[in-house]
C-alpha cells in the first residue's frame, strides 16, 4: 500500500506468443478516479494487456499491482470479483436471456431470486440514468443499449476500474455523448476508466491522461492537456503521416451494376446504381440494413423478386460462388468469424477465392497458389513472417489486407469492403484507402460501408444515406456538409 | 530456444507415435506373447477394417461434421452382399455392395441439406437416426439371423482373397487399405475438392462467402464415408465369412476414437488421413495389449473413453 492513489500498477510486463513479441517492457499505471485512455495500432499489444489483467493469458514476466495488493494468476472471474471489469467491443452477454439476468448472471440467489434481480438491476440502471426494462431479452437491445448492461453489470461487482475497448464503434453521436456522460458520472463515484479507443478525438474529449503504444511498447504516458493530436499520431505510427485521406479518385464511368427492389423483412424497395470506377458509400447507423443490401446483392441471403444487371444484362446471382464468377467480391464485416479461416496459412487464406482458377482436373498447382500468395503480400505489403504463417498470429490490419488480397486475385470488376477499416490501425487505414483508390483506378468498382463518417465522406465519390431499411438520400459528399447526409442518415 | 524445450515440442508433436512406442515395449516386456506371429496375424486383422472406415470418417471430421451412421452402413452393406452372392454372382454383389454404401452416405448428405443442418451436432442427431434405419433394414432383411457365408452356393473367391489373401507378406486386406490410403491422401491434399473440404472445416462462413462448394463438399465427404464403410464392411465379413445383422456396433465410436486421438480436431479444418492411421494403430494395440495383460473386458471401455477424452483435452492445449 505505498501510494493509495493508484489503483493498477503494471511493471516490466513481458509476454510472447510463438513468433511475436506482444508485450515489450510494459509499464503503467492508473490513478484512481481518472479516465486512462490507451492508444496505439492494432498489434501494438493494447488487447493483449488487457487480457492479461483479466486473466485470459498469463504474462510471461513482470508485476501487476491492483488496488494495492500484487495479483500473480488470475482467472476472468477472480478478477471481477476484485473490482476489475472489463468491456469487449463485442460484449459479453447472454442473447436469450433478459437484461437483468444478464446484469446479475450466475448470481440469482445472493440477489433473492428473479424478483430481486430484476429489482437490483432496475436500481442499477437508474443510477447511470438508464430506463431499459430489466425484462427485455438482451438481443432486442441496440449496440448502445447493450453497452448500458455491460457497464451496469461492471457496477454490480462494485468494480473500482472498468476497461472499456473500443466503446464508441458501434455507437451514434448522440449515444456517444451518453456514453461520456456516464463515464463522467462514474468518475466522480471514484471508479477509474481506462478507455481504448482509435479515436483520437474521444481521447481528448474524455481522458485525463493518455498512455500511447506501439509494438508491444509503452511509447509515452502525458497528461492529455499536454500532447497535441500531431504528437499523438506520430508516436502512435512511429512515422508522420500528413493526410489521414489520400486525395479522392475521380473516375467513375457508365453504369457496371444496377440494383432493383430488393425487399425482405428489413429492406424496403432498395434500388441503386453503380459505376464503373466509383466509390460508393451506403451510410447508416448499425442496423439499418446496409449489410443486409451488400448480402443480398452477393447472395448471402435468400432474397427473392429483386432484379440485378451487371454491365447492362441481367444476371441471377443464387449464391456468393455465383457472384464471385460475375467477378463480385466481398469483404465481410467481421474477419474473423467470415472472412479468415483464422487457423490456416496466409497463403490458403489468399488462395481461398482462386482455388477454381488453380485447379487444373481437379487438382491444385500448388506453385500457383504459392505464386498468388506471395504476389498479394507484395503488392498489399502484408506483414508477415512466411506465407505459411497461420492467420490468427497477425495484426488485425494486416488480416484485413489478407482478404483484401483474396478478392483482388480474382480481379474483381465490383468489390464490396463492409467494415473495411474496423478495428484497425491509422497506419493500416491510410493503406486501406490508398489501395481502394488503385482500385477504382484501375477500373474497379467499390461498394463501401462504413459507420466512420470521416472515411466514407472523404473516400466516396457518392454516398447513399440508408435508414430503418430505405434509401432516404442520395448525396455527393464533396458538395454537402457532413451534417446533411448525417441527418438523412438518421431519419 | 532451449534444446530441452525443443525435445519437448517434438514429444508433444509427435504424442501419439510416442504412446505406440510405449505401449509396444511395456506390453512385449511384462508378455512375451505379444511379438508372436499369431498375434501380429491378429493384430493386422483387427486393423483392416477399422482403419478403412476411419479413413472416411477422418474426412467427415476435417469437413466440420461426424458421421454416426458407418456402424448401421456396415451390417446393412454385410448382409445385403452377402444375401446376394447367389442370386447376382460375387462380382454383383460386391459391386452393389459397395455402391450401396456410397449411396447411404449420400442419402445422409441429401438429408443434411434439406434440414439444414450445419452444425456438427445436428450431424450428430441425424447420422444417429440414420444409423438405426440402417441397422434396422439389415435386422429386417436377415430377419435377425446370421448369414454364413459357408451356405452360398456359388462361388466367392473374391471375398475369401479379401477375407485371408496374401501378396508376399502382406495380407489383400493390407493391400486394399494401402491403395484406399493413397489415393485418400492425394485427394485430401492436392485436389480442389479435398481442400474445400478443409475450408468448410476451418470456417463454414467464411468458404460460403468466398465461393467455396460448401454444400458439395458435405455431399463428398458423407459419400466417402459411407463407401470406405462399405469396403470396411467386406473386408470385415469376408474375414469372418458370416454377415451378422450386427456386425458393424461399435464401429462408429472407434472410429471417431481413431480419427481424433490420430490428432484430427474435432473442431474441424485440421487433420489427415496420415494421422488417422497412427490413431488407428493405437486404438488397435490398445485394444490388443489390454487383453494380452488381461484387463478385464469393461475395464477396458472405461479406458478406451479416458483415451478419447484425453485426446480432445490435448488437442485443445495446442491451441493455447
Amino acid at each position: 500500500m505505498a501510494n493509495d492513489n493508484i489503483i493498477l500498477s503494471i511493471k516490466d510486463v513481458h509476454k510472447s506468443f510463438p513468433g511475436v513479441k506482444a508485450l515489450d517492457n510494459v509499464s503503467l499505471e492508473v490513478r484512481a478516479g481518472s479516465v486512462h485512455g490507451i492508444v496505439g495500432e492494432n498489434g501494438a499489444g493494447k488487447s493483449t494487456l488487457m487480457k492479461i489483467l483479466s486473466g485470459v493469458y498469463e504474462k510471461d514476466s513482470g508485476t501487476v499491482a491492483f488496488d494495492g495488493q500484487t495479483v500473480e494468476r488470475t482467472t476472468p472471474v477472480e478478477s471481477l470479483n476484485r473490482g476489475l471489469s472489463i468491456i469487449y467491443q463485442e460484449f459479453n452477454l447472454v442473447n436469450t436471456m433478459s437484461v437483468g439476468e444478464n446484469i446479475f448472471l450466475g448470481r440469482f440467489k445472493e440477489m433473492g431470486g428473479m424478483r430481486g434481480t430484476h429489482a437490483k438491476a432496475r436500481e442499477l440502471l437508474d443510477s447511470i440514468g438508464s430506463t431499459i426494462d430489466t425484462h427485455r431479452f438482451v438481443e432486442e437491445l441496440s449496440a448502445a443499449e447493450k453497452q448500458m448492461v455491460e457497464i451496469t453489470k461492471a457496477l454490480s461487482f462494485n468494480s473500482k476500474l472498468i476497461i472499456m475497448d473500443e466503446p464508441s464503434s458501434s455507437l451514434t453521436s448522440d449515444e456517444l455523448k451518453r456514453l461520456f456522460q456516464i463515464i463522467h458520472d462514474l468518475k466522480q463515484r471514484g471508479v477509474s476508466i481506462i478507455y481504448i479507443s482509435h479515436k483520437l478525438d474521444e481521447i481528448f474529449e474524455l481522458c485525463d491522461i493518455v498512455t500511447i503504444m506501439r509494438d508491444g511498447h509503452m511509447i509515452d504516458t502525458k497528461p492529455v492537456s499536454e500532447v497535441t493530436r500531431n504528437e499523438m499520431i506520430t508516436k502512435m505510427v512511429g512515422r508522420d503521416i500528413e493526410n489521414e485521406f489520400p486525395p479522392r479518385a475521380h473516375c467513375a464511368g457508365e453504369t457496371i451494376l444496377k440494383v432493383s427492389s430488393i425487399k425482405t423483412r428489413k429492406l424496403h424497395d432498395i434500388s441503386f446504381e453503380l459505376k464503373k470506377g466509383e466509390i460508393l458509400g451506403l451510410v447508416g447507423l448499425v442496423g439499418a440494413g446496409r449489410t443486409e443490401i451488400i448480402r443480398a446483392i452477393c447472395g448471402a441471403d435468400k432474397v427473392k423478386g429483386h432484379a440485378v444487371s451487371i454491365g447492362g444484362k441481367p444476371v441471377k446471382i443464387k449464391n456468393p460462388a455465383s457472384a464471385k464468377r460475375m467477378g463480385i467480391g466481398l469483404v465481410p464485416e467481421d474477419r474473423k468469424l467470415q472472412g479468415l479461416v483464422l487457423p490456416f496459412s496466409v497463403q490458403s487464406n489468399i488462395a481461398m477465392a482462386s482455388l477454381d482458377r488453380i485447379s487444373r482436373l481437379g487438382f491444385i498447382n500448388r506453385a500457383e497458389e504459392k505464386a498468388i500468395a506471395l504476389r498479394q503480400i507484395n503488392n498489399l505489403s502484408i506483414k508477415t513472417p512466411s506465407p505459411m504463417t497461420k492467420a490468427v498470429s497477425l495484426s488485425g490490419g494486416n488480416q484485413q489486407k489478407c482478404i483484401m488480397g483474396r478478392w483482388l486475385e480474382i480481379n474483381p470488376s465490383i468489390l464490396i469492403l463492409d467494415e473495411p477499416t474496423r478495428g484497425i490501425d491509422v497506419g493500416a487505414k491510410y493503406e486501406i484507402y490508398v489501395l481502394m483508390k488503385q482500385i477504382v483506378e484501375n477500373g474497379g468498382s467499390i461498394i463501401m460501408i462504413s459507420s466512420e463518417l470521416p472515411e466514407v465522406l472523404n473516400m466516396s465519390n457518392r454516398v447513399l444515406t440508408i435508414c430503418e431499411g430505405r434509401i432516404t438520400g442520395e448525396f455527393n459528399p464533396e458538395d454537402v456538409p457532413a451534417q446533411t447526409i448525417m441527418d438523412a442518415a438518421i431519419g | 530456444m532451449t534444446r530441452r524445450f525443443d525435445l519437448k515440442k517434438i514429444m508433444m508433436d509427435n504424442l501419439v507415435l510416442v504412446v505406440i512406442f510405449l505401449l509396444v515395449i511395456i506390453t512385449a516386456i511384462v508378455e512375451p506373447n505379444f511379438m508372436s506371429e499369431a498375434n501380429m496375424t491378429n493384430l493386422m486383422r483387427q486393423f483392416g477394417p477399422l482403419s478403412l472406415v476411419s479413413l472416411g470418417m477422418t474426412f467427415v471430421i476435417i469437413g466440420g461434421f461426424i458421421d454416426l451412421s458407418v456402424a448401421g452402413i456396415i451390417s446393412l452393406v454385410a448382409v445385403v452382399t452377402v444375401a446376394l452372392i447367389d442370386p447376382l454372382g460375387q462380382v454383383n454383389a460386391l459391386l452393389i455392395g459397395v455402391a450401396l454404401g456410397a449411396g447411404l452416405g449420400l442419402i445422409n448428405s441429401i438429408l443434411l441439406l434439406t434440414c439444414g443442418a450445419m452444425t456438427q451436432a445436428e450431424a450428430l442427431f441425424i447420422t444417429f437416426g440414420m444409423s438405426s434405419v440402417y441397422s434396422a433394414l439389415a435386422l429386417i432383411i436377415t430377419d435377425g439371423a446370421t448369414l454364413h457365408m459357408t451356405w452360398l452356393t456359388t462361388p466367392q473367391t473374391i471375398f475369401e482373397t479379401i477375407g485371408s489373401g496374401t501378396v508376399g507378406v502382406l495380407s489383400v486386406s493390407f493391400i486394399i487399405f494401402l491403395v484406399c490410403l493413397a489415393i485418400l491422401y492425394v485427394f485430401q491434399g492436392e485436389t480442389h475438392a479435398g481442400r474445400s473440404i478443409s475450408y468448410t472445416g476451418g470456417n463454414k462462413v467464411a468458404a460460403i462467402l468466398s465461393g467455396i462448394p460448401v454444400k458439395r463438399s458435405m455431399v463428398i465427404i458423407y459419400t466417402i464415408s459411407g463407401f470406405m464403410a462399405a469396403v470396411g464392411s467386406v473386408v470385415l465379413f469376408s474375414r469372418v465369412t458370416t454377415a451378422a445383422p450386427i456386425i458393424g456396433r461399435g464401429f462408429e465410436t472407434n472410429a471417431i476414437l481413431s480419427v481424433v486421438v490420430g490428432g484430427t480436431s474435432l473442431k474441424g479444418g485440421k487433420g489427415s488421413v496420415l494421422r488417422t492411421v497412427l490413431g488407428v494403430l493405437l486404438v488397435t494395440l490398445l485394444s490388443n495389449c489390454m487383453n494380452l495383460l488381461g484387463v478385464p473386458p469393461y475395464m477396458q471401455v472405461v479406458l478406451r473413453g479416458a483415451v478419447l477424452v484425453l485426446a480432445i483435452w490435448l488437442d485443445n492445449r495446442k491451441e493455447l
